[in-house]
């Protein structure tokens, strides 16, 4: 428990120093438009770390998850704005190949054993050729010139700032109403719980926050619809990952997957499940990550695994599987997004950036150790 | 007989915590015999040899260890080897992706201008080689062999370092008939140059094909050394068991119901085209009995869980019955389903997830029975897990705590509780009181009783003569993969049973 707090407390404070610093280069950083613009990289750096952590959970990995995001978002750019398919069923195309495509995946490492990492390192570069073959290495936009379609608007549509208001409301009364009741459960089976006043102070803390977020981005533009698809995905996810059988067989397979293989979990198909999900997630931040660019071109996508790896073990996710939270995930995503959003705006040299994103990775995954250690 | 006393050891106590592994024994050993040490499992053997052999260093024991008659005081497996004494442990210890040349020099290889000088490693191993009789390229990849033969390199590797005392600890178990040969007769050939060698085995017909004179553990006390030609089988077995069981086995017998599992004909192979592992195995499992389930090291018990559990092995021949119809396991979720839980010997590894919570671990195996629509409903999980935890009285702070830092008794309750809310028909447990303390050993015993008494049938799987007597209905013994023999409860003798696990029934008497 100690050891989790100083994590926490540690990768709160990295935070807090990254928006300090950023601020005081640039002051910018912390402008309505800015922040809104945050929220949307945010969340598409989250929606595909949050598919990480289900592989990484397992004790899997997904390297091959970049490449599949520039494709995914290729293939439906392509059938839209070449092949004139309607944006939805280009969206729901796309998705449905990608799935089938990283649920083979995981059938290759579930049942022929392929190891994770040369299975998806091999994907990286098959999908970022498919990639470039599927645009001709042009640039594809998403839409016809000056139009909106579903999928341009996944970047670019805000909620009217009533609905943002009502949408923070809603959300509020939903997180209080849980948290409650899973306080009452547990004090009824004789489980220790917070005490009433820090209980309310993290629920005023929590409520405060978001309310914060809607008062920031309503400053600009409204409650961006990318951070409304990344709360449904993490909602999604959080309830997967810890009240279904399916959640509960990720953690012990990452624990221990031969004790796992003899109390009869289904190892197999749970590795496969796993990768089959994070294909329709890639599919998703594909969709979002190339709206965000206006058009798929051969850049887009390109290391996005990494920061989501980063993401996730920024979070607390173990690399060895079995460890980690969809909080903890989004707290990552969130270091991440700002350090590349911040250095952006600083006007970064992309030699820099790269240095600077391969450091954090490996400090996170330096830092992992050294706090998962003596566990 | 007037060869020297190479080694002495005498009257050596080693204690583990309030355990005493060895009391009081003394065993000496002369140039160019074969000594074997014969003993049930846990009767001190291993721990003898460690000491022997520096494993266990000199001031964590009492007694004295002389070597050419001076007392030697061992800190390291280093001092050992310096003194002349070279042990070739069960585990191999060989790198299979290198040569035998390169495995047989590794840590000492010849070296000119700096650079190892392969023409020098591969001639000498050569030379090595056949001074052992073994045929064998020393070019060859050691991953390519099989068991046998790498055994035999591996005492190769030891006879290089020409060493006065050559310790085996169960050499033969992995070897065939051929390879058996081989060995013994290198053992001879090391005999006749005056090298001692302390045999450890539990093939009493090898004991006496090739030792001088055999020592006898029992309980950590040494039972007396015989020369073997004033000795028989018999004798030894005798003097091997001579324990009465204590009275701690607390087993009520339960009235006998239906048959659960009836095992008929059984044959398994590894792959296709090998020899069975096991071999023609039937027994039977009725409603609200203990099947005891013996057999030394290697005989297939743990096999034959394995297989049925589908986890381990290819049936050539015979069928299985899981009451009344008949089963061929695919894997243990499907093993679960028809209701045959298996409870690990190896509960770190088998049988437990440590990083995360009792409540975790209690309900892996019976999610299904806690959903509600897609969700596991968490109140009713908690319900269930905690009812187990305080049945089975597994002492933990909170549902929450790691199992991890739960003491060894408490980790085999939560095993035990997690496949028991799968509500099994039969329960496989393979030495489930390994490394608990008496405490956690009769609490598991009066588990086993209430749960026959229930109507449930157990196979109990168990290295300890002891504990198989006193809980079991039935026992069958295994002995390399066969059944050496089947008694009933009120029939069985721990001679019996060791003659049966060794292959000599029928033959000792």
């Amino acid at each position: 428990m100690n050891r989790t707090g100083t994590r926490e407390l540690s990768m709160a404070l990295a935070l807090l120093a990254i928006w300090a610093f950023f601020a005081w280069q640039e002051p910018v950083f912390l402008s309505s438009r800015n922040l809104s613009l945050l929220s949307v990289e945010l969340a598409v750096t989250a929606v595909l770390a949050l598919g990480m952590l289900v592989v990484l959970l397992p004790g899997q990995i997904d390297l091959s998850a970049g490449s599949g995001v520039g494709l995914a978002g290729a293939i439906a750019a392509v059938l839209v704005f070449w092949k004139g398919v309607p944006a939805p069923l280009a969206l729901l195309v796309a998705t449905l190949g990608t799935v089938v495509v990283w649920s083979a995946m995981g059938a290759l490492i579930a049942v022929e054993r392929i190891p994770a990492f040369i299975m998806t390192l091999g994907g990286l570069l098959v999908f970022r050729g498919l990639h470039w073959l599927v645009i001709e290495n042009q640039t594809v936009p998403v839409v016809e010139g000056g139009g909106q379609n579903v999928y341009s608007l996944l970047t670019t549509y805000f909620l009217p700032s009533a609905w943002g208001y009502a949408l923070a409301a809603v959300t509020v009364t939903a997180i209080v109403m849980s948290a409650l009741g899973a306080r009452r459960r547990r004090q009824s089976y004789g489980f220790p719980v917070d005490e009433a006043e820090i209980t309310f102070l993290k629920l005023l803390v929590l409520a405060q926050l978001v309310f914060l977020v809607v008062l920031v981005t309503n400053g600009y533009r409204g409650m961006p619809i990318a951070l409304v698809i990344l709360g449904v995905v993490a909602v999604l996810v959080h309830q997967l990952v810890t009240n279904t059988p399916f959640g509960r067989y990720l953690y012990a397979i990452g624990g221990n997957e031969e004790a796992a293989l003899v109390s009869g979990v289904p190892v197999r198909a749970t590795i496969i499940g796993a990768y089959a999900l994070m294909g329709g997630i890639v599919a998703l931040t594909g969709f979002m990550q190339t709206a965000y660019s206006g058009a798929s071109t051969t850049t887009v996508g390109s290391l996005m695994e990494l920061d989501a790896v980063a993401a996730c073990v920024i979070g607390g996710t173990s690399l060895r599987g079995g460890r980690g939270t969809v909080l903890g995930v989004l707290f990552g995503a969130l270091i991440m997004a700002s350090l590349l959003n911040g250095m952006t705006l600083m006007a970064v040299s992309p030699e820099a950036k790269y240095i600077a994103r391969g450091v954090v990775l490996a400090l996170a995954v330096w830092l992992d150790l050294r706090l998962g250690r003596g566990k | 007989m007037s060869r020297p006393t190479v080694l002495d050891a005498r009257s050596i106590v080693k204690r583990f915590g309030a355990v005493t592994a060895l009391d009081g024994v003394s065993f000496d050993l002369r140039a160019g015999e074969v000594h074997a040490l014969c003993g049930e499992n846990g009767a001190g053997k291993s721990t003898l040899i460690k000491l022997l052999s520096g494993v266990y260093p000199h001031g964590s024991y009492e007694g004295d260890i002389l070597v050419d008659g001076r007392p030697a005081e061992f800190r390291s497996t280093r001092d050992a080897e310096h003194a002349g004494i070279a042990i070739i442990h069960q585990e191999l210890a060989l790198f299979p992706d290198m040569t035998v040349g390169e495995n047989l020099f590794l840590g000492s290889f010849p070296r000119r201008l700096g650079r190892i000088d392969w023409d020098r490693v591969y001639s000498e191993s050569a030379a090595t080689l056949a001074e052992c009789g073994i045929q064998l390229d020393p070019a060859t990849r050691v991953g390519d062999l099989g068991i046998g033969q790498q055994q035999l390199v591996e005492i190769a590797r030891a006879v290089a370092r020409r060493p006065k005392v050559l310790v085996l600890d169960e050499p033969t178990a992995a070897l065939s008939r051929h390879e058996i040969d081989t060995l013994l007769g290198l053992l001879r050939q090391l005999r006749s140059r005056g090298v001692a060698c302390v045999f450890i085995s539990h093939k009493l017909d090898e004991v006496f094909g090739i030792a001088d004179r055999i020592t006898v553990l029992r309980d950590g006390t040494a039972q007396g050394t015989l020369d073997v030609a004033a000795t028989d089988a018999g004798e030894i077995i005798r003097r091997m068991v001579g324990r009465s069981i204590e009275d701690y086995y607390p087993r009520r017998s339960a009235a006998r119901g239906r048959r659960l599992l009836a095992v008929c004909g059984l044959s398994v192979v590894d792959r296709p085209g090998d020899a069975p592992r096991l071999q023609d195995i039937s027994f039977d499992v009725y409603a609200g009995e203990v099947l005891g389930i013996g057999g030394l090291m290697g005989a297939g018990r743990t096999e034959l869980l394995m297989h049925l559990l589908g986890l381990w092995g290819r049936r050539e021949a015979g069928t299985v019955e899981l009451d009344g119809q008949p089963y061929t396991a695919r894997n243990p979720r499907a093993a679960l389903r028809r209701g045959l839980a298996l409870v690990s010997e190896d509960r770190k590894r088998f049988g437990l997830v440590l990083a995360q919570g009792v409540a975790f671990n209690l309900s892996l195996s019976s999610l299904q029975e806690s959903k509600r629509g897609p969700l596991i409903d968490l109140a009713g999980e908690l319900v269930r897990t905690q009812a187990t935890a305080q049945d089975l009285r597994i002492k933990a702070h909170t549902l929450e705590q790691p199992v991890g830092t739960l003491s060894g008794g408490n980790q085999q309750k939560v095993v035990l509780g997690k496949m028991l809310l799968t509500s099994p028909k039969v329960l496989l447990l393979d030495e489930p009181t390994r490394g608990i303390d008496v405490g956690a050993r009769l609490e598991v015993y009066e588990l086993v009783n209430r749960l026959t008494a229930a109507g449930q049938g157990i196979v109990l799987v168990s290295s300890e003569l002891g504990e198989l007597m006193g809980m079991s209905d039935r026992i069958v013994m295994l002995c390399e993969g066969r059944v050496g023999g089947v008694f009933e409860r009120a029939e069985a003798t721990q001679e019996k049973l060791l003659a049966a696990a060794m292959g000599r029934l029928g033959r000792a008497a």
